[in-house]
């Protein structure tokens, strides 16, 4: 989409943990964006949170605190 | 086989469709319609096809006569439909909400509404934005890439001034153009469709 950088998304288990999680986030200064699940992950309706790259591991960091299960997958 | 037909005064994509499917029987057909869009659908359609068009403008409508050697027995009228799907599309953001119900719910699906608008293949002609809907239009929303992508998209974005002052967010706005009642009424009156999410 822009300049050829990669992507990533946090999948979580519900809306709720989508909304609680970019709340997180956001506090933390962590860029981060709200997008439909892509297809080809999921054809069900959901969002998730899109990431630049170098966010992913301290993304990774600090949700873990709060959720059991997250997963970060490249878009 | 010549034909001749007459789509003056009916809507996208019925000329077209019209169009293509005498295709099927006839290899020169003049075709009358009375908006560019049509023309420019057909032309599309003879050309897609490997046929020829030539046209000509009288009055207010337009005779674009085609011809082909081979009759068109096959291809989807879907394919058609989808040239023009977008033209004439106003997307009304009157909320920085999507729907009502629960406001952080609906924070979160506008947020992927415009991110989906922005990178969906058929792009609106429009987007209106006022009362709390302009919000989104300002830095830190978390949709103005979005919102910068259907602008080089070529998306006319018209931003509610009385709005914008409501909420006092002029200095935040970077990507639209900052509009009056009667450009947003007008533009609602002259569109095909409107979405309001």
């Amino acid at each position: 989409m822009s300049s050829g950088q990669n992507f990533y998304v946090v999948l979580l288990p519900s809306v709720s943990h989508v909304m609680k999680a970019e709340k997180i986030l956001i506090a933390e200064h962590i860029a981060c964006k709200i997008i439909p699940v892509p297809k080809s992950i999921s054809s069900d309706c959901g969002v998730c949170i899109r990431l630049e790259e170098n966010m992913v591991e301290k993304t990774g960091k600090i949700l873990q605190n709060s959720f059991e299960n997250i997963d970060i997958r490249l878009l | 086989m010549r034909c001749e037909i007459d789509a003056r005064g009916l809507a996208c994509p019925q000329p077209v469709v019209l169009t293509k499917n005498r295709m099927k029987e006839c290899n020169e057909i003049e075709i009358i319609v009375d908006n560019e869009t049509a023309l420019e659908n057909i032309k599309r359609l003879a050309s897609g096809s490997g046929w020829s068009f030539e046209n000509t403008v009288s009055g207010n409508n337009f005779k674009i006569t085609i011809k082909g050697s081979a009759l068109q027995t096959s291809g989807a009228v879907q394919d058609i439909r989808t040239s023009c799907s977008g033209e004439g599309t106003v997307v009304v953001f009157s909320s920085d909400k999507m729907g009502r119900g629960d406001d952080e719910l609906g924070a979160i699906l506008m947020k992927a509404f415009v991110h989906t608008l922005a990178t969906n293949d058929t792009a609106p002609a429009t987007v209106i934005f006022y009362n709390s809907g302009v919000l989104l239009t300002a830095d830190g929303s978390g949709v103005t890439d979005d919102i910068q992508i259907l602008h080089e998209k070529g998306v006319q974005l018209l931003i509610c001034g009385t709005c914008v002052n409501y909420f006092k967010i002029g200095d935040k706005i970077k990507t639209g153009t900052i509009s009056n009642m009667y450009d947003i009424l007008n533009t609602m009156n002259t569109s095909a469709r409107l979405i309001n999410p």
